[in-house]
């Protein structure tokens, strides 16, 4: 239990939510109650007896998030994220004023998670640490992306977004300069994998850089690389910085099915396989390239738009009727990669990952570049 | 729970007499244990002495909260009595459409009991309760049965020969195909001399909150389609449950040759792509279901435990006669997972090996009661007791253990050991994390944090079984967003932790059950084999033995957690926390 503390706490420091390691407290309750925090408080052991679960992170998030989050919950009771993983997979964030194990309690058996005022986020798993830290990771990806495409929705009067108030938009410019993606680094190109040892070298290499440039939230996303009929594939909720060990060799005519632990993007990866040539794909949750792809509003199924040169498509996660598995393979054929909408960014190349992660790394801060410009030109800044 | 009135409408009826009466549950009972599974574990806490086939221990069928709803895969149902396989408190969740035809019928729950003089055929329309003669041939197969009961135009449950002729896990078959399976609740059935149930209903079903129930059915279907494990290409709306074949294969957790080896060689020859080859299978639901796990081609396709078990557990590459037992137990009404454990622990006692044709007659020895039959009708550990060699017997409380083999994974190994009706695989699920990575993954061969990993999940699958709903939907959607949906459905002002709470009581009322019944520490433990011979190794994978020193001191924890003494019963504030005298 105390390595799960310590691995997470890491985790939360490396992924940048917190500012040091006294900026979160993990508890783990098997028979007894462990932590990093020295003693256990009052409040959270009565929070163990009030809920039935056996892991707890109270975390204040690094300055910059939480600025972002404080100012989202003081405008409601509740936060509503506006990415499509988060509703899917989260539906909202309640909000509470002080870490109370009794409000606190109220909130945790409704959702995963909750924004508590005078603290920060508290979230819960009832089967290991991991969710607590996803469900954390989730929390602040939502709400950065919240903050600033509603902002910017609100500033062009985009779909429903209410026009946002004076007091927004200066806080939306006084943090966008602290918002930049970190700058891009690049992965060695390669001309050839030739084995199965060289393909997992290179898709672990590709998932830490992907982790390290924090073009994934959560370390989640997928990666995959196609040689002859097989792809290799990270496995569904597989960390991307810990990829040996986690990768399915699936057949590409779907002759075993092993592959039932794969990622749940599987049917994307294989169809664009199939329409193009080439063997590495790439697929991350750059914060502005998610952010871009929801300015307009809502994009109906099927339909695309672009942010400048780079397709965004809509679909949902999985191999659903409305999947984005039917959208998102044709796009990517035609420009390399492509944005599903309120989701996350794909992208390929030919032979190694190193094109696939340039593009990814240079669409987000495109994105980046045509927020600022949008919110110029709605006026602000 | 906070809610609005909500009360179980029982109907009690009595073999003896004929008779048949219409109750309600009252509201803080029905609140407290939901339905399905936790409202028939509650009716038997209140005869915890009876042994299973005497004539007033109760055979129950009951409905949960959203069987009839608009929520998905939730129109399953249990049904429940003491384990004449076992002695433990006993149920099963069962597909097919009773439930949702008791629930037209405006009943909740049906609790049966006393034994009729005759056979007979119990039926219920509407609001009318009769009581038909029985005239089939006892040795009618279940397919004539429903074929038979087909012109009553209802759903119906029935027991089968292997239930008359006594079979120890003889089962309960519901609109053919679906099994009530483990425990032998059918020779329950039997002991009562009733032959079938067959309901008629025409009612509706009202939802206190229309739309909220519409927003919960979204989400969950929205998750369903974010699930590699339910709609992936190789997820079980494309190949039900033999997509497993493979998985298990290649973690080395295929039990094989009666667990003395976990890698089956030949699997491909009953794996899920060889079978839709071979057999082109159609697939079905249960009604509400929009995931279709069951697949039928000429005849019903095995559900994986039972490929795997006719399969690797008994070294048979033998895709037809597989299927063929599968058919042959179910035209009998018995459980596969028994059986072909069952014909297994003969096979090693023998140093022979039943594989094609000849498992094939040991099933048949099984149905028609010949050769080897009367010995393979006791189960495994039965049959080992009575041979001589107990230790030969694969099982826990004397339920064969299904087709996880505990070696590799080691949250099953527990939780086979903690199940309150023996070794079941459902009743905590781990399976779920340990292998299918789902909510998230865990180190399958470490027992860190196990403990109450498992308890929380056996409280989780508890609420699962009470309120009507299908495992299968878990590996997307969680107890959050159906508590939502149940909260809309019911008007009960429920959420997650109410429901794990629930859960909670049910479980512990259930080992409460078994604790007077004389279950305890030394009846939760893995035949002695995982703790002293590997399995097989495979390509980067080891399969040591259980270390039996962490295995005992994880039940250790597992007790602390669930508040039983060292020696596996409950603590007495425990049981007075339960209020169980209070509740009856």
């Amino acid at each position: 239990m105390q390595k799960q503390i310590d691995k997470y706490l890491a985790k939360l420091e490396k992924q940048g939510l917190i500012e040091g390691e006294h900026g979160a407290s993990l508890f783990g309750l098997d028979d007894e109650i462990y932590t990093n925090a020295g003693t256990v408080p009052d409040e959270i052991r009565t929070l163990f007896s009030l809920l039935n679960i056996n892991s707890l992170i109270v975390a204040r998030p690094e300055p910059l998030l939480w600025s972002i989050i404080t100012r989202l919950a003081s405008e409601d009771e509740i936060i509503r994220p506006c990415d499509c993983e988060s509703l899917t997979f989260f539906h909202d964030v309640p909000v509470v004023q002080s870490l109370q194990a009794g409000p606190v309690a109220r909130a945790l058996n409704r959702r995963k998670g909750c924004i508590v005022k005078d603290t920060g986020i508290v979230t819960f798993g009832t089967v290991n640490l991991e969710q607590a830290f996803i469900t954390m990771s989730s929390i602040c990806f939502a709400s950065f992306v919240k903050f600033f495409s509603d902002a910017l929705n609100g500033l062009h009067g985009c779909g429903c977004t209410p026009k946002p108030d004076p007091l927004r938009i200066d806080a939306v410019l006084e943090l966008i300069g602290q918002a930049a993606p970190m700058p891009s680094r690049s992965i060695p190109a390669v001309h050839e994998l030739k084995d199965e040892a060289q393909i997992i070298r290179a898709m672990d290499e590709a998932g830490k850089a992907l982790v390290g440039s924090r073009l994934v939230d959560s370390f989640f996303g997928n990666i995959s690389y196609r040689q002859g009929d097989i792809i290799y594939i990270s496995q569904t909720g597989s960390s991307l910085d810990e990829l040996p060990g986690c990768i399915d060799r699936v057949p590409l005519d779907g002759s075993s099915t092993c592959e039932i632990t794969s990622s749940s993007e599987l049917l994307a990866h294989v169809k664009t396989y199939e329409l193009t040539a080439d063997n590495a794909i790439l697929h991350g949750h750059p914060r502005f390239s998610v952010i871009m792809s929801m300015f307009g509003g809502e994009l109906p199924f099927g339909e695309k738009r672009f942010v400048e040169d780079i397709p965004v498509v809509s679909g949902e996660v999985g191999a659903g009727r409305h999947g984005l598995s039917h959208t998102l393979p044709p796009a990517v054929k035609e420009h390399g990669g492509a944005i599903v909408s309120g989701h996350g960014t794909f992208t390929s190349g030919a032979v190694s990952f190193s094109d696939a992660f340039d593009r990814l790394s240079e669409i987000e801060h495109r994105c980046y570049l045509a927020y600022r410009e949008l919110l110029r030109k709605g006026g602000a800044g | 729970m906070r809610s609005r009135e909500y009360r179980i409408r029982a109907l009690f009826v009595r073999l003896q007499e004929k008779n048949a009466a219409v109750s309600e549950v009252p509201s803080d009972i029905s609140r407290a244990f939901l339905g399905g599974r936790g409202i028939g574990s509650w009716l038997m806490s209140a005869c915890p002495g009876l042994n299973p086939l005497d004539e007033q221990a109760p055979l129950i069928f009951s409905t949960g909260p959203l069987t009839g709803s608009r929520i998905p895969s939730s129109d399953r149902m249990v049904i429940s009595a003491f384990s004449p396989l076992t002695n433990t408190v006993c149920s099963a969740s069962v597909g097919g459409g009773l439930g949702l035809a008791l629930k037209r019928a405006g009943i909740d729950l049906v609790h049966i009991s006393g034994r009729s003089e005759e056979p007979v055929l119990l039926v219920i329309d509407g609001g009318q309760v009769s009581f038909e003669r029985y005239d089939l041939p006892p040795d009618t197969p279940v397919s004539g049965i429903f074929d038979r009961l087909r012109r009553m135009k209802g759903s119906a449950a029935v027991a089968g020969r292997a239930a008359f002729e006594g079979c120890r896990y003889a089962s309960v078959m519901v609109d053919g195909t679906f099994a009530s399976g483990r425990g032998g609740l059918g020779l329950v059935m039997a002991s009562k001399n009733l032959r079938a149930v067959v309901v008629r209903g025409k009612g509706g079903f009202e939802s206190c909150d229309p739309a909220g129930e519409e927003n919960a059915r979204r989400d969950i279907i929205r998750l369903f389609d974010a699930s590699p494990a339910i709609t992936g290409r190789s997820g079980i709306k494309h190949y039900g449950t033999s997509t497993l074949v493979d998985l298990m294969a290649s973690r080395r957790m295929m039990p094989t040759a009666n667990f003395r080896r976990t890698y089956f060689e030949d699997y491909r020859s009953f794996c899920a792509a060889r079978i839709r080859e071979r057999t082109h299978p159609k697939h079905y639901a249960c009604p509400g279901c929009p995931i279709a796990c069951k697949q039928k081609g000429l005849s019903e396709i095995p559900e994986f435990e039972t490929l795997s078990h006719f399969g690797a557990l008994n070294e048979n590459a033998d895709l037809g006669a597989i299927i063929e037992a599968n058919r042959l137990c179910n035209e009998a009404g018995m459980d596969t997972i028994t059986a072909a454990s069952t014909i297994a622990c003969l096979a090693e006692i023998r140093n022979e090996r039943y594989a094609g044709e000849a498992l094939v007659e040991k099933v048949r020895e099984i149905a028609y009661g010949h050769g080897d039959g009367p010995l393979l009708r006791l189960g495994s550990a039965g049959l080992a007791n009575k041979l001589g060699e107990p230790d030969r017997s694969m099982s826990v409380k004397s339920l064969e253990i299904p087709a996880y083999d505990p070696r590799g994974a080691y949250g099953m190994a527990l939780a086979y050991c903690t199940s309150t009706r023996g070794a079941c695989h459902l009743r905590a699920y781990p399976i779920s994390h340990e292998i299918l990575r789902k909510p998230v993954a865990t180190d399958r061969f470490s027992f860190s944090g196990k403990a109450r990993i498992i308890k929380i999940s056996e409280d989780l699958n508890a609420v699962i079984d009470s309120i009507g709903a299908c495992k299968f939907a878990f590996f997307g959607a969680s107890l959050e967003e159906y508590a939502k949906g149940l909260s809309a459905v019911t008007g009960l002002d429920c959420d997650t932790q109410d429901l794990l709470a629930a859960g909670d009581a049910i479980y512990t009322l259930e080992r409460h059950i078994n604790n007077l019944r004389g279950f305890d520490r030394k009846d939760d433990m893995l035949p002695s084999r995982f703790f002293t011979e590997p399995g097989t190794h495979g390509p980067g994978i080891e399969i040591p033995p259980i270390d039996r020193g962490a295995f005992e001191e994880t039940l250790d924890r597992y007790y602390r957690i669930r508040g039983c003494k060292p020696d596996g019963t409950l603590t007495g504030e425990r049981i007075g926390e339960l209020n169980i005298c209070r509740s009856r």
